[in-house]
């Protein structure tokens, strides 16, 4: 959920994901019972309770909310607890949530946060401003609390409760990435008894059969860190309104197919993370809606714009002289056709890149106008080579602009996603059009981390995940983070004064025209070339739960969001209605049913990708009875 | 008897050599099994700190901003102190039965272990214990009837198996026999290792877990079986020709007779050490069907700690697996001692 470089999807093979299409179809072409029939197409158990099934590919690190970093613990968290300040449904902007209102200073140093009156935490305590305050106290006070949510802070002086419904924050300057914060807020009469030693491994889970004491729609009954099964039970107390389901359940499976399968069979109700040959495979099914939601995450091919060692100040590394050049860099652009890149390494699940802020803020986004925007031209690529000086030599290589040559530039790629190596691979092809020689190597993420905190690469392939205010995105490309959050070291004044103004600034319309001039700046500089804003894939059984409410809405997805808003207002289909009224939620009646079409073609596909399968299979065995001939004489 | 008409049929050994006791053989052998287990130790500790990558930058990226959060992170886990120190801490900790908590989930190891070990043993445990029947039982049948329709069909199915990829004979079963396909239901669970409502304890969620089980365990024999088959087929095939089992036939005695107590006893030593040893390897894991029925063993648990690198999980599971390798060997080593007195000098 954070900036993080830990990609949290599973790499597939390609003879993975083919052989999940091949699995997926063989029902679909022999023609049986659809899925909907055959597993009866309801969500109610036999004792009546309802349960809803979530099949995710990856397991909760911590239940405690301070110490947790995968994305899933953050959906746990997002159940059991609430924020101060929620992320809307529409365009993850600031909505009340435990706080019902807010207001500034007028020099923007002091926040006044109203809390709600009437919650109560799920032991019948009421959830009032001083567990809050006390909450955002054990952040401020250091250790390990600090270490998770500490950089949300780093601008707060002090937080005081001076009533139940008042929660008052003095600031040191003023921070323009409030009132965002998504800091879940526990219960003070809970963690008053974890002493500051123990947070260390307090783990936040049931403890003789007593659910975690929480404010959120649902309440953790039963689930370890680790494990691969997550039980809640729903909070009928709820102050946004009861839950419309008795349980939420998640399975951890280790593998995109077999959570297919699951779905499928319907031994699960929704999917997380699945690939985009999945859900176009499972767009073709009656019960089932698959998506490819809009996500907060971005690749990009990253330079070494010139690393230094941060206390002496001298050069550090190897990296290629040509690359701190922004010409250099800035004409690279120009060499890359993202839509293939899109197509051959993303299997199609993305849209071309540019800036490091993904279309899911479009309020903050900055979209390059005709005339700036790259388009792939080798000849243009060229002439903006030829114009820096960087001209092509006898051998048919280009030289720097002193003659010299500019020698082989290293392209890192991981091995963790097979997107990554494919990237990498065209790229290599395209500067070799353009005359730069280029080697595509393979490092893990481990060790790739140490080489660009060495300097010791040239340019390597990436992605971040990117929060609702790109603020801590954009942070990754000032001066003093080099050595620290930034890998491209890249350096520039006047994007750092943009990066200290923009932070200052309360003025809302001011401040989005300076984030739009640092992508601008980073866009023109091209530290980094952003090549796929990818989708996130999901597949739910319509039949049996609706009302599922994209973030952001139009596109989004529609769990793992910011936020536990569809968890409470999810229900069994057959209660679905319009959704309350929200008619953009999946499952509401008047959205009509999931498209029809494209079925015959995915069976023909299908058709040909089985007489493939069986024909290999045909040969092989053939070959071994050859074997075991040969073995006879 | 079978052993002495064996010994016959080699040059006569020098009988002056002294025998020595079953006793000493026993001492020799553990005290070269506990040789082994501290070697593992110290490779255990140094090999894991070798590899690439900074579990505090792994864990950290985008989350730690300041030099101070940093080292915060590293003095909570003694990360900060110098290599030494910290290996002695560890031989400290691991001689006192403290593995240390997991970097990535905050629990203690010897609590992951544990909680992951079960699955891993009775998924891993079963298959091998199958495979090893299914499997000689195989090899023997295809040695007795070499060329035969039988052997044909034996050895060309298992070695078929074999080179199969596990995780696609995982999925293929899943897709028949979990899913369903046609005319047949899906009768199986799709994955994981017991249903969410069952009550831990009682009869009906150790039929549960048996009923989860069907799948990965009959998945991981069919990849093992040839192992067992091809073994004992070859060394059964050597002891065919043999002129002790003509004698046995002089004897009169009837083929099955032949085959089971003279031929097979001879041939059953080198699989025995196959099976020994795979035994061993039980408490290792198996990384790809854990993966493909999502089931939570200590294979996955250790190669997902690689990714961190999270040291103290990585340095529990190795224990644990090498533990298990040594003490398997050991057993075999008795054992062998048992069956086979020549071993013994």
């Amino acid at each position: 959920v954070q900036g993080s470089h830990a990609g949290h999807r599973t790499a597939g093979t390609a003879v993975r994901v083919l052989t999940a299409a091949v699995l997926l179809l063989v029902p679909a072409l022999l023609g049986v019972v659809p899925p909907a029939t055959a597993s009866g197409g309801s969500s109610e158990a036999a004792d009546g309770t309802t349960t809803f099934t979530v099949g995710l590919l990856n397991e909760v690190d911590s239940f405690n909310p301070f110490l947790g970093i995968e994305a899933t613990s953050y959906e746990m968290w997002a159940l059991s607890y609430d924020l101060l300040v929620g992320y809307s449904m529409k365009d993850l902007s600031p909505v009340p949530s435990l706080a019902e209102s807010w207001d500034t200073s007028d020099d923007g140093l002091t926040w006044t946060f109203h809390v709600r009156d009437g919650v109560s935490w799920s032991d019948g305590e009421p959830l009032t401003a001083h567990d809050v305050a006390y909450t955002f106290n054990r952040v401020l006070d250091g250790g390990p609390e600090a270490v998770t949510w500490g950089s949300y802070l780093t601008s707060v002086q002090r937080i005081t409760a001076p009533d139940d419904g008042t929660v008052v924050m003095r600031l040191k300057q003023p921070n323009a990435v409030l009132p965002l914060l998504p800091i879940p807020i526990v219960p003070e009469h809970v963690w008053k008894d974890v002493s500051e030693k123990e947070v260390k491994t307090y783990p936040a889970e049931p403890t003789d059969g007593q659910p975690v004491v929480g404010s959120g729609p649902f309440r953790l009954v039963e689930g370890t860190a680790g494990g691969s099964t997550y039980r809640f039970e729903a909070n009928p107390d709820y102050w946004q309104g009861t839950p419309h389901v008795d349980e939420v359940v998640f399975r951890v499976f280790k593998a995109e197919d077999p959570a297919v399968q699951a779905l499928v069979k319907g031994e699960v109700d929704f999917v997380h993370n699945i690939t985009p040959v999945q859900v176009a495979a499972l767009q073709g099914r009656d019960g089932i809606t698959a998506i490819n939601g809009i996500s907060n995450y971005f690749t990009e091919i990253a330079f070494n714009t010139g690393a230094v060692d941060t206390g002496t100040g001298k050069p550090l590394g190897d990296g290629n002289p040509a690359l701190k050049d922004p010409a250099f860099r800035h004409a690279l652009g120009y060499a890359l056709d993202l839509d293939r890149v899109v197509q051959n390494a993303f299997q199609g699940g993305g849209k071309p890149g540019d800036t490091v802020v993904p279309p899911a803020y479009p309020n903050f986004k900055w979209d390059p106008p005709e005339d700036e925007a790259f388009t792939f031209d080798l000849d243009k690529a060229g002439q903006l080579l030829d114009a820096a000086g960087y001209e092509k030599g006898p051998d048919g290589l280009r030289t720097m602009p002193d003659g010299t040559p500019i020698g082989t530039l290293r392209l890192f790629a991981r091995p963790e996603e097979k997107s990554s190596l494919r990237t990498m691979d065209l790229f290599s092809e395209w500067l070799g059009d353009l005359g730069i020689d280029t080697e595509v190597k393979v490092v893990e993420s481990n060790r790739l981390t140490n080489l660009i905190l060495d300097g010791e690469y040239d340019a390597f392939e990436w992605g971040w995940y990117v929060e609702p205010d790109p603020d801590s995105m954009l942070v990754n490309f000032t001066c003093d983070e080099r050595g620290g959050w930034s890998d491209s070291w890249y350096c520039n004044p006047e994007y750092d004064r943009l990066m200290t103004a923009q932070n200052r600034e309360l003025d809302g319309a001011k401040r989005v025209d300076m984030i739009r001039r640092m992508q601008q700046i980073l866009y023109r500089d091209s530290p980094y070339l952003v090549t796929a804003y990818t989708t996130t894939g999901q597949a739910v059984r319509t039949d049996r739960f609706a009302c599922f409410q994209p973030q952001p809405d139009p596109g989004g997805t529609l769990l793992v969001q910011y936020g536990a808003h569809n968890y409470y207002t999810l229900r069994p289909a057959d209660e679905a209605g319009d959704c309350d009224g929200v008619t953009s939620a999946v499952g509401a009646t008047v959205s009509g049913q999931p498209a029809e079409d494209g079925r015959s073609t995915v069976v023909l596909v299908a058709g040909g990708v089985l007489l493939l399968a069986a024909l290999a299979a045909g040969g092989f065995w053939a070959f071994r009875r050859r074997t075991t001939a040969g073995e006879r004489e | 008897v079978t052993l002495v008409t064996a010994t016959g049929a080699q040059p006569a050994a020098p009988p002056a050599r002294r025998r020595r006791g079953y006793g000493r053989y026993v001492g020799a052998k553990v005290l070269g099994a506990l040789g082994s287990l501290a070697f593992v130790l110290v490779v255990n500790f140094f090999l894991f700190r070798v590899l690439p990558g900074d579990p505090a930058r792994t864990l950290g990226r985008g989350r730690f901003r300041t030099e101070e959060q940093l080292a915060e992170f590293r003095s909570t886990y003694g990360l900060d102190q110098p290599l030494l120190q910290q290996f002695l801490t560890f031989c400290k900790n691991t001689l006192t039965g403290e593995l240390g908590v997991s970097l990535r989930y905050r629990v203690p190891v010897a609590d992951l272990i544990q909680d992951r070990m079960w699955p891993t043993i009775l998924l891993v445990g079963t298959s091998t214990v199958l495979a090893a029947l299914i499997g000689i039982y195989a090899g023997m049948v295809s040695a007795w009837n070499r060329g035969r329709t039988v052997d044909r069909l034996w050895t060309g199915s298992t070695l078929t198996l074999y080179s199969m990829p596990e995780w696609w004979l995982g999925l293929m079963l899943i897709a028949t026999l979990a899913v369903g396909i046609g005319p047949i239901p899906g009768i199986f669970p799709t994955g994981g290792l017991h249903s969410v409502d069952v009550e831990p304890g009682t009869l009906e969620y150790a039929l549960d877990t048996a009923w989860h089980l069907v799948l990965p365990v009959a998945t991981l024999t069919m990849a093992y079986l040839a192992d067992y088959a091809l073994i004992m087929r070859s060394t059964l095939l050597e002891e065919v020709g043999e002129d002790y089992l003509v004698t046995a036939r002089a004897k009169g005695l009837r083929d099955v007779q032949v085959r089971r107590h003279h031929a097979v006893r001879n041939a059953l030593l080198p699989t025995t050490t196959l099976v020994a040893l795979n035994i061993g390897f039980v408490v290792s894991g198996a990384i790809t069907i854990e993966t493909v029925f999502s089931i939570p063993g200590l294979g996955l648990l250790a190669s997902e700690a690689l990714t961190i690198p999270d040291y103290w999980v990585l340095q529990g599971t190795f224990l644990v697996a090498s533990a298990g390798v040594i003490v398997a060997n050991l057993a075999a080593n008795l054992l062998y001692g048992v069956l086979d007195p020549r071993v013994r000098t």
